[in-house]
């Protein structure tokens, strides 16, 4: 249930950033809206914004719809959105502990940095955090499969119950 | 003969008069029916505002308000903060001048002389600075309309339902509506102003 709610709030994180919906129909919004967020950090230089404005979304849909189905890359896209999680809320304390009134971007923007913002992403990378654990430690304990290593002069095992009168 | 060369005149200057004014001094800069529509929440005690107004915003008119692209409307909205106590009034005699469409000098010079009003009170005394004296007596008359205060807290509230709650706050609302991050670098406002059809 963890793994589909954490999916879910990627895959809605990835929707503020790449559509609206508005008079009924869905708009694909500019990437320069968030390519502004994250300008706004003033970490990267310009070609790096624009190239992640164009593609982080995307990724992160992505991310949000393996772990909603569960199916494919299970591990691969919870240790990916642990990793970006770390990411983002490193950038965030930064932001905030050095008092940028800045948007997060996280969902779009209009949300100003507070610390309500660190309690949330915080609590997400826990989620994550777990969630990626718990996926990796499945793996380790699934049963290996059978092979046909047996010798081949192995007696056949003795059939189960009375063989007859 | 005459009749027909002044005529022919006037036929000439229609197109003049239909396009009317590029750059207007009331709240909206440029036309109302541009094909893209900026709107800014804006505090007169912002230093940030005061940095778009002077350093983003004669960008704008130049490149995209004077070409017919870009209407830009303003808004007051000023923030409730112990840091802001004469903001409000800024607005408001901002608001009275708007209606003897000369917003624009009384914000540049409210925004030009910030640092010195916020500290001195003496809003009034910087707004007349750029008022004939027929226009100041207008202004002091329009000050005394309870629809001048009325108006910059229709801002106000227009601002709260867009979940403005820091200034600058500017949204593109034509052709679609959308909510730009602030800070920004005018190099991405001027490309996301490009790709606007």
């Amino acid at each position: 249930m963890l793994r589909i709610a954490l999916g879910a709030v990627f895959a809605y994180a990835a929707y503020t950033k790449l559509f609206q919906f508005a008079g009924g129909r869905l708009h694909l919004l500019p990437w320069q809206l968030f390519a502004m967020a994250i300008d706004s950090y003033q970490l990267l230089p310009a070609w790096a914004v624009e190239a992640l404005a164009k593609t982080l979304p995307w990724f992160e849909l992505l991310l949000g719809i393996l772990l909603i189905a569960g199916r494919w890359l299970v591990r691969p896209a919870a240790t990916a959105v642990s990793a970006l999680l770390v990411v983002f809320l490193t950038l965030i304390v930064r932001a905030y502990l050095k008092g940028q009134e800045i948007s997060c971007g996280c969902f779009g923007p209009g949300e100003a940095i507070s610390w309500k913002t660190l309690l949330r992403d915080g609590s997400m990378l826990a989620a994550s955090l777990f969630v990626t654990a718990m996926a990796w430690i499945s793996r380790r304990r699934s049963p290996q499969p059978m092979t046909a290593s047996l010798p081949t002069n192995t007696l056949p095992p003795e059939p189960a119950g009375p063989v007859g009168d | 003969m005459n009749m027909k060369v002044m005529l022919l005149a006037l036929c000439g200057l229609f197109p003049c008069l239909a396009a009317g004014p590029a750059v207007d001094t009331g709240k909206v800069l440029g036309r109302p029916n541009a094909p893209i529509v900026l709107e800014v929440y804006s505090d007169f005690e912002c230093p940030a505002c005061k940095m778009f107004h002077e350093e983003m915003l004669p960008r704008l008119i130049r490149e995209y308000v004077q070409t017919g692209r870009l209407a830009v409307i303003s808004h007051e909205f000023p923030l409730n903060i112990p840091a802001h106590k004469y903001s409000r009034e800024a607005a408001n005699y901002a608001t009275a001048a708007a209606r003897l469409q000369i917003y624009q000098p009384v914000a540049d010079v409210l925004f030009k002389n910030q640092t010195s009003w916020e500290q001195t009170g003496k809003v009034w005394e910087t707004v007349a600075t750029v008022l004939s004296p027929e226009q100041q007596k207008k202004v002091q008359a329009l000050m005394k309309d309870p629809s001048v205060a009325a108006e910059v807290q229709q801002d106000i509230d227009a601002g709260a339902r867009e979940r403005v709650n820091s200034t600058p706050s500017l949204f593109i609302t034509r052709p679609q509506h959308m909510a730009l991050p602030w800070p920004m670098r005018y190099e991405l406002l001027q490309s996301l102003l490009n790709g606007l059809k």
